[in-house]
């Protein structure tokens, strides 16, 4: 496996983790074309925990206008990734 | 029908105070009902991301490092900002917000983008960048003057400006 794909690998499952802990769900219900709005049981408050986490887990910022781009589990792997790479 | 003048000033005065009070019912209504609208303020002049220093921080919150001090021991105690001596310079004071500071933080960010959001909601591409462009010279325009008392030995040559402007329209 590439090194990049074993970093994605590694990006998705910390996502999902942080994620399953914060919904307080399987790490197994949560899959990567999930949607945000429509899918994942997030209110807002948890929505904020889960990007905090993220944030703190990557060294990385996740500013509102960045979500506002982020739609699926996919879409914020992306995002983490290539902000990570910066870093 | 109360003239232009008396319109604008009226509804000034009333979109800070609605706005205020807005945030603070919500405060009060949501999960962070232990912080009061000045210590939201003083979070968001922290930010969620770099630690800074309690003088920069004070600046922009337009108050005294004495009385910001005093904010911040409130808020280290309810668990929302950390604080630490810078370890090369022991007078230098950095603080952070923890966890739960920066979910206040984000979640009053959002309060306030919502409420923008639905404002600009209601009009059409032309008319938000009209509102915008208008707005922006409100507040460039109060900006303007508030800077004009900034230092203590402006105040009264200012208000004295002020006093010789206001009688000169009046003639």
């Amino acid at each position: 496996m590439a090194d990049s794909d074993n970093l994605r690998a590694k990006v998705k499952e910390d996502v999902i983790r942080i994620m399953s802990e914060t919904l307080e769900i399987s790490p197994e219900q949560i899959t990567s074309d999930l949607e945000f709005n429509s899918d994942l049981p997030f209110d807002s408050l948890q929505l904020y925990e889960f990007v905090i986490d993220v944030e703190e887990t990557y060294n990385i910022r996740l500013p509102d206008e960045l979500l506002d781009k982020v739609k699926t589990v996919d879409d914020m792997i992306d995002v983490v990734l290539e902000l990570s790479k910066k870093n | 029908m109360p003239s232009e003048e008396e319109q604008m000033s009226e509804a000034l005065v009333r979109i800070f105070e609605n706005v205020v009070l807005t945030e603070e019912k919500s405060l009060q209504a949501g999960y962070f009902n232990d912080l009061s609208i000045a210590e939201m303020h003083t979070l968001t002049a922290i930010g969620p991301y770099d630690a800074r220093t309690m003088t920069n921080t004070a600046e922009d919150l337009g108050i005294t490092t004495g009385t910001l001090t005093v904010a911040i021991d409130r808020l280290v105690k309810k668990g929302y900002v950390h604080r630490e001596r810078d370890k090369r310079d022991k007078r230098i004071v950095r603080i952070s917000l923890t966890h739960n500071g920066k979910l206040a933080c984000r979640m009053n960010n959002k309060f306030h983008r919502v409420l923008a959001q639905h404002i600009l909601a209601g009009y059409d591409e032309n008319d938000r960048k009209h509102l915008l462009d208008l707005v922006n010279e409100v507040d460039e325009y109060v900006a303007q003057q508030l800077r004009r008392y900034d230092s203590t030995e402006n105040v009264r040559a200012t208000a004295r400006q002020v006093a010789k402007d206001t009688s000169k329209e009046k003639n």
